[in-house]
């Protein structure tokens, strides 16, 4: 499991294998092509970008409004955090204290795609993974990504 | 000489300004299944500057009533709240207030 340990000035010190490291960069690249252009319809961007006003107008103004900047906002996000990723094998890296906040949202995003992708309810996310199921090994990804999110916050929160 | 209308207009405006206040639009997040606890309550604090007590009780009160009001204001800053919550992935819509 990668670990994240606070190092002061320096950041977060964090170590990824490389199997992980594999892992989370494919995903952060299926993320980006996610977040290439607005796809209204799909139930993932309705969750990513959701709409701010019951009333469909305000709804639709508001999307216009903000939308790209929201984008464009969790792509930043996503190149962040592959740019410390990139390349293969086993890994440690110092994520300074600016970029933490990239690699929660983009770790949210990621974990907001999937869980919305599989339509998990709370059940489902506290119940045992059955790894005999189809969405089983999608659960485990799910899982192990708010693990590494948990890992972090537990180093910057009091 | 044409009578002035620019009191009737300040006077309009003024009127429309005192209802503000009494209406704001509030800031709703709701519940998901997906967000983690800690990471909801780290984001309402970081964007609100809310205490770590603030923050946690809204936090329950997200996953235990399904949605909680987390900021109010004028139409302009709610939507400046949603649209920063947005970028957090948080769940996040605004109303006015009955």
């Amino acid at each position: 499991m990668p670990e994240f340990i606070w190092a002061d000035e320096e950041g977060l010190r964090a170590s990824f294998d490389g199997h992980e490291r594999e892992l989370l960069l494919g995903l952060l690249n299926e993320m980006e092509g996610l977040l290439e252009e607005p796809r209204r319809g799909d139930v993932v961007d309705q969750r990513l970008f959701p709409d701010a006003y019951d009333d469909e107008k305000d709804a639709e103004a508001f999307h216009e409004l903000v939308g790209d900047e929201l984008r464009e906002g969790k792509r930043l996000a996503v190149g962040t955090i592959k740019d410390r990723l990139k390349g293969r094998g086993a890994v440690e890296m110092s994520i300074p204290e600016d970029e933490i906040e990239a690699w929660l949202t983009a770790l949210t995003d990621l974990r907001l795609a999937i869980g919305t992708r599989l339509d998990v309810s709370e059940e489902m996310m506290s119940a045992d993974i059955d790894p005999e199921e189809p969405e089983g090994a999608a659960l485990s990804v799910l899982h192990w990504l708010g693990w590494l999110q948990e890992s972090i916050l537990a180093e910057i929160t009091d | 000489m044409q009578p002035s209308v620019a009191p009737e207009r300040v006077q309009i405006e003024d009127t429309s300004e005192q209802d503000e206040p009494d209406r704001p639009w509030l800031v709703i997040v709701w519940n998901d299944p997906i967000n983690l606890m800690s990471y909801v309550t780290w984001v309402l604090q970081k964007l609100f500057g809310y205490s770590r007590a603030k923050a946690t009780k809204l936090m329950l009160d997200v996953h235990h009533k399904g949605r909680a009001v987390v900021s109010s204001g004028t139409r302009e800053k709610a939507e400046l709240d949603c649209f920063r919550l947005h970028g957090y992935g948080l769940w996040a819509t605004l109303t006015k207030s009955d």
